[in-house]
């Protein structure tokens, strides 16, 4: 591979004065050594990805600028892009978005050496698998009517408030919209539940994540067998009848596993 | 969810997903060559605050008569478009909320916490 000739050429060069180092080695995540990159596979800077391998286990990474930083949009596309395009034939173990090692030696001794039998392990129980994320958002005006008909303040208030200027009605408004963000977060609990109940069985793993916006009615992660994935998307589709025009359903996958990978815990 | 197969990943469902999820190694400590620019988790927690609370008010007294939902059929066929402008609207959001925070999009204060990120996900 190309890149570990550059690297060992930066090596040798050690002894030498150092200059700041103006290229590290990004990485993507963690597949099985034999799964070939294609020729176009590009990652973050449309850079070349390759493999560095040990053993059974292999890093998807390219080189990157480290003189600029990362976390652009591109930037972030391209790392879930490339991911979750492996996902769909592989088992991929996703790196938190940002992993930087200073050459592929790195790569090799410090992350895969390092962590070969939790890789290979962790691997070998995603094969055949992909994560599938729900995210669920309520409609609002049909959320704050279902509040409004639910609770006789937020009725009243929003009588006292009706066409008045907000300075003049402050308190009122105040009132008015912490009854509503508590029933939204009561409501939420209810139906995350109810997503979760939806696909328990079709699930190996499922993890509730926190809510991102105020409005999000559930957001659910779930590893399952790609070959599931209509019975997944007939599970989700009946859930979004039910809910319909009042929550707005999506259903993002095959991703890969980021919920479902467990860092290796490091001692001390 | 009008087609029934899945949608394709928005800037914000990635955000959601490869920031603080995904493996996190002891060698991503050598985060620190880079710098992550722009946009924190820290941004992202939904908080209820005074702004959501006069936000929702507001919305409630914007409520037309007639929208009730029995007449709600109308509506929910623009639905994929309406998701996704929504989702703009609410990074658009976390991003001047993020600008508010840092007095102006200096980058020492973000370097800082994805630092404190990454050390947190080493322990």
């Amino acid at each position: 591979m190309s890149t570990s000739k550059q690297a060992d050429a930066s090596d040798q060069a050690a002894d030498a004065p150092k200059e700041p180092r103006t290229t590290g080695v990004y990485v993507y995540g963690i597949v099985p050594t034999d799964m070939r990159t294609e020729d176009d596979a590009v990652g973050i800077d449309d850079s070349r990805v390759s493999t560095v391998r040990h053993g059974d286990i292999a890093a998807l990474v390219s080189e990157i600028s480290v003189d600029r930083p990362i976390g652009k949009p591109a930037d972030l596309q391209a790392h879930a892009h490339l991911l979750d395009g492996v996902a769909r034939v592989a088992p991929v173990l996703p790196l938190r978005f940002g992993a930087v090692l200073t050459d592929t030696d790195a790569v090799k001794d410090e992350l895969l050496t390092a962590h070969a039998d939790e890789f290979a392990a962790a691997m070998e129980q995603l094969e055949g698998k992909a994560q599938y994320v729900v995210k669920a958002r309520y409609v609002e005006h049909a959320i704050l009517w279902e509040v409004i008909g639910e609770n006789e303040r937020a009725s009243a208030l929003r009588d006292t408030i009706r066409d008045q200027p907000e300075a003049a009605t402050r308190d009122a408004r105040m009132a008015l919209g912490e009854i509503v963000a508590n029933a939204i977060v009561a409501k939420r609990e209810e139906d995350t539940a109810t997503v979760v109940e939806a696909l328990d069985s079709l699930a190996d793993s499922v993890n509730v994540r926190e809510p991102t916006h105020e409005e999000d009615a559930a957001q659910v992660a779930v590893l399952v067998e790609v070959a599931r994935q209509d019975e997944l998307e007939q599970a989700v589709g009946a859930l979004a009848e039910r809910w319909d025009g009042r929550v707005e359903m999506r259903l993002l996958g095959p991703l890969a596993a980021y919920d479902f990978v467990l860092s290796p815990t490091p001692e001390g | 969810m009008t087609t029934g197969g899945p949608s394709s990943s928005s800037l914000a469902d990635v955000i959601d997903t490869i920031l603080d999820k995904g493996l996190v190694i002891d060698a991503y400590v050598r985060v620190s060559l880079v710098g992550i620019e722009l946009l924190t988790i820290d941004a992202r927690i939904v908080v209820a605050s005074v702004d959501t609370y006069l936000r929702f008010a507001e919305a409630v007294n914007r409520l037309e008569i007639g929208s009730e939902p029995k007449g709600l059929a109308d509506l929910a066929g623009g639905g994929t478009e309406d998701a996704e402008s929504k989702t703009q609207g609410a990074l658009g959001a976390a991003g001047e909320k993020l600008g508010d925070l840092l007095g102006g999009g200096q980058e020492e204060p973000q370097r800082e916490r994805v630092s404190r990120e990454s050390t947190r996900g080493d322990k």
